[in-house]
């Protein structure tokens, strides 16, 4: 129960705390959170399941609501990232502006109990609650700490997000109709027509989609990642999308096994349109957060692609390869402001040379590419290197497509390392790194490699959870 | 019934004091009928066997007797938040408020009401005062064109209504409420000739008291030309009573006549959806945007008659509660920013002159937007819930409709904070501070009503 209610509870002792302190409150709340849910980990046992919160049952007219809380493995696995990213957020916040407003940290953690509570819940109702809910914290946060000129953006995302959201709620209210009670054990055992299954989907398809974003619902991404302030832009790559990618695993496709079968391949073809599409224009793309905005599209789209497949082995690489974009988004986020902090410009082009000012930086930012570029002993090998491997048992050619991202992927990464940091200098001087900073690459740098040489710790904890989803509907597939 | 005696004297004694010029008293006088009126209801809440007075005319069960103390709730609100201003400038407060104690009379046996007599006399109790209200402004002519345009349209419409009152009851030969539902259940009525049209007539009345497309032409005019606390008396106790009302007739004693009305008042939620608030959206005038989102979220709320679901009735209260409860927070803040040409910039930078005005706008708004966790959210969702069983569609056309409006109040919502502002504070009375906490409260922790 404290894992819930901590993030809240720091959120509203956040607003109060007097500014001096707040960046210091905020670490301390970060790190206690994931203090909590490390020591939660390391006594978990993979096959059981973590009763948070069980109340009685509620019924609202025609709906019958559970309102139960429980962690099994993947849950755990995304708790555990939630808190590490929001403690890495407020470690890279700690000398910024943002980092020392009472108002800032506030928000943060009421977005963090907001994804923790999704990564949660039990119940349809509550999947939706919190997905909503922590829409608004991250729409405040764009509002009042970022572009001065980004109101057109902001309405932008947030209509485009709800839009989508909405029709899921009208697949979940539909979802009423055939169950019980809208628990995930009583939806997972309701047997729903294949007519609605497939309706159902395609609202909670829709509302994913515009999160991820995939293909064609991504307009909204690359305008609001470079208005934003750069932890907003942090928090939104690195946790925003997994929600999305966590309710695809979790809620769209077990519960509604039926209706994979339509809509497999027709995602797998717009994830395959995400991935090639977001590399040629980050290619081509000049700024900076664009870049990686698209970069970011680009990886998104092979993981939707892995996650439709529905094997045990995609999908345990899905989870890990979400682990290290939540990560690498994270530290490529940190660099572009650092560079952006220095040159003043988001202008790749009009960069240049820090290398020779700020080493350290150039380390670590040469670390983030190379982990970007999943080399073999990050965590990126594993998890690009399997994902590619199903989709090519499953086609053959939409597995080349997909490796494309390899080189695609190299492409725009060293392009635009090469670019911003080597070359002719542009600055007279620079400062480098600062404490925190260096200890945010560090922590990313450490995890990426622990995760690269040992994926098991991830896949020891996922597997009992996945086998059940894949269970669910009582078939299992084996590609081994 | 012991409520609507209390309401109505303490209402004269209100009207009295006002002759005697004396506000303070009156402020307190009516507040205390409210809180009589209030605990009466409250304390038969409390007995098995419903409330009933006037041979069997009026009967208040649950449902019914927490709509009344709502209604009363809200009108207390109004009065209270009304009086922090006008006391200095206005000398009407008692006349005033005494009017909406009468009306409020008025509401109460429009929700209770179990034959025609008393349903025709509560809508004209309700709806009198409340064309002198709209009038109120004295000297400002758009408030005197919003009196009379109301009055008159009003007025036809009532002759409508007694026009279809009248063919309902030449074919099924009964006012009462039950008895022409049992005579329509069993097909003894004499001839769909007289039933049908009377039917349709009584529902064009109660559209108009709702403003639901296509009888909305008077919303946006009469939201215009009134006062403040009148527009917000006229989006909480009188829409209340009206959604109660269209319930209780079209969605209960007229439902086994479902093939007569369905697919019209289909068509008209339909568009009303839309219609609404596509016309906010070009729209500069607070009032007149309200307005706009008022006809879409009558749409929202006649759902629940065209769904006649077993608790259609209950997710609406909880509905119009969150409804009520937004459009109560943003008068308070229209009257205490007191811009008399309520441009929509004149919410630019509230949170930073008042945060408690900022967030509570903040809040009423993302209620209003239909984003959990707030009641606004439950209240839609239930309601969408229902229809989604019968009618699929109307179900996505009101999601759809939501999309549109929360373009609408997220757009209102970029106002409040935005930081180019002349920065002069602004300062609010404690009793507009408390109508404002406490209407917090209900978007907040409204779904627990749904327990009583």
């Amino acid at each position: 129960m404290e894992l819930i209610l901590l993030p809240l509870l720091a959120g509203f002792i956040s607003f109060f705390i007097p500014k001096k302190w707040s960046k210091w409150s905020a670490l301390l709340f970060g790190g206690l959170s994931l203090a909590l849910v490390i020591n939660h980990l390391i006594s978990f046992d993979p096959k059981a399941t973590m009763e948070l919160f069980a109340p009685q049952k509620v019924t609202l007219g025609e709906l019958t609501l559970t309102f139960k809380m429980a962690l099994d493995g993947m849950g755990f696995v995304m708790l555990a990232l939630s808190n590490l990213v929001f403690f890495l957020v407020a470690l890279g916040n700690f000398n910024r502006e943002e980092g020392s407003s009472p108002l800032f940290n506030g928000l943060m953690f009421l977005m963090q109990w907001g994804i923790n509570g999704l990564f949660c819940s039990q119940d349809a109702v509550l999947f939706y609650m919190f997905w909503e809910f922590a829409l608004i914290p991250i729409f405040l946060i764009l509002y009042w700490f970022g572009a001065k000129d980004n109101q057109k953006n902001l309405l932008k995302f947030f209509v485009y997000t709800l839009f989508g959201s909405l029709f899921m709620l009208l697949s979940i209210l539909a979802w009423a109709s055939f169950s019980n009670s809208l628990g995930y054990d009583d939806l997972a055992t309701a047997s729903v027509p294949l007519k609605y299954s497939c309706w159902i989907f395609s609202g909670f398809l829709l509302a994913f989609a515009v999160k991820i974003p995939l293909f064609p619902f991504h307009t909204w991404q690359a305008p609001t990642y470079s208005t934003a302030p750069m932890a907003g832009t942090m928090l939104l790559s690195a946790i925003m999308l997994k929600m999305a990618l966590f309710g695809m695993i979790k809620w769209m496709i077990p519960l509604n096994y039926n209706a994979l079968e339509t809509y497999q391949l027709p995602v797998i073809i717009l994830g395959l349109i995400g991935i090639l599409y977001g590399a040629f224009i980050a290619i081509n793309e000049t700024n900076i957060r664009k870049i990686f905005a698209y970069a970011s599209l680009s990886h998104l789209g092979l993981i939707v692609a892995g996650i439709m497949l529905f094997t045990e082995e995609s999908l345990k690489t899905s989870v890990l390869q979400m682990v290290n974009h939540s990560l690498i988004a994270v530290g490529l986020f940190l660099c572009a402001d650092f560079l952006e902090k220095r040159f003043k410009t988001s202008d790749i082009q009009a960069m240049g040379g820090l290398i020779k000012q700020a080493p350290k930086f150039g380390f670590w930012f040469a670390v983030m590419v190379l982990v970007s570029l999943s080399v073999p002993l990050t965590a990126g090998f594993i998890g690009e290197f399997f994902l590619i491997k199903s989709l090519f048992f499953y086609d053959a050619w939409i597995g080349i497509a997909a490796s494309l991202t390899l080189i695609l992927g190299a492409v725009y990464m060293i392009r635009a390392f090469q670019t911003s940091a080597m070359g002719p200098s542009v600055l007279e001087e620079s400062t480098d790194l600062t404490w925190n900073e260096w200890a945010v690459f560090g922590i990313i740098g450490v995890v990426t490699l622990y995760l690269g040489i040992q994926p098991n710790a991830v896949f020891n904890l996922i597997e009992p959870s996945i086998q059940t989803l894949l269970q669910v509907e009582g078939t299992t597939f084996n590609f081994f | 019934m012991d409520a609507l005696l209390i309401l109505f004297i303490f209402g004269l004694i209100s009207l009295f004091l006002g002759i005697a010029k004396k506000q303070q008293l009156a402020l307190i006088t009516n507040v205390s009928g409210l809180t009589l009126a209030f605990l009466s209801l409250a304390y038969h809440g409390t007995y098995e066997s419903p409330l009933k007075s006037y041979e069997n005319a009026l009967q208040f069960t649950g449902q019914e007797l927490l709509l009344g103390m709502l209604c009363i709730l809200f009108t207390g609100f109004i009065l209270l938040f009304n009086h922090s201003k006008d006391v200095a400038q206005d000398q009407h407060y008692a006349d005033l408020s005494s009017l909406k104690m009468f009306s409020l009379t008025g509401a109460l046996c429009l929700i209770g009401f179990k034959d025609f007599f008393m349903f025709f006399i509560g809508l004209e109790i309700l709806s009198i005062p409340v064309y002198v209200l709209v009038g109120s402004r004295k000297g400002v002519l758009v408030s005197a064109e919003a009196s009379l345009k109301y009055f008159f349209m009003g007025a036809f419409s009532t002759a409508i209504l007694l026009f279809g009152i009248a063919l309902v009851f030449g074919a099924t030969g009964s006012f009462d409420m039950e008895t022409i539902g049992s005579v329509i259940q069993q097909n003894a009525f004499n001839g769909e000739v007289l039933l049908i049209p009377g039917v349709l007539l009584i529902l064009a009345s109660l559209l108009f008291k709702l403003g639901a497309f296509p009888f909305h032409f008077w919303t946006a005019d009469v939201y215009q030309g009134s006062s403040f606390p009148v527009l917000a008396y006229m989006s909480t106790t009188v829409k209340i009573a009206a959604f109660i009302a269209a319930v209780k007739l079209i969605g209960s004693t007229f439902s086994s006549l479902g093939t007569a009305w369905e697919l019209s008042l289909s068509i008209f939620i339909a568009i009303s959806l839309f219609l609404g608030y596509i016309s906010a959206l070009r729209q500069t005038s607070l009032k007149r945007i309200l307005a706009f989102s008022g006809i879409s979220n009558t749409g929202i709320g006649l759902l629940s008659v065209l769904s006649g679901a077993e608790f259609g009735e209950r997710n609406l209260i909880l509905f119009l509660l969150s409804y009520g409860a937004s459009s109560l927070i943003l008068m308070v803040i229209l009257q205490t920013t007191n811009s008399e040409d309520d441009e929509i910039s004149g919410l630019k930078g509230l949170g930073y002159k008042n945060p408690l005005l900022g967030v509570s706008a903040l809040v009423a708004l993302l209620s209003l937007a239909g984003i959990p966790p707030f009641t606004g959210f439950f209240g839609k969702m239930l309601l969408i819930q229902d229809i989604l069983l019968v009618h699929p569609m109307m179900a996505i056309l009101a999601i759809l409709s939501s999309a549109i409006g929360a373009f609408l109040y997220i757009r209102l919502i970029l106002l409040l904070f935005n930081q180019e502002m002349d920065g002069v504070k602004i300062n609010i009375s404690p009793l507009s501070t408390t109508v404002l906490c406490t209407s917090i409260l209900c978007l907040i922790g409204g779904w627990l009503i749904l327990y009583i």
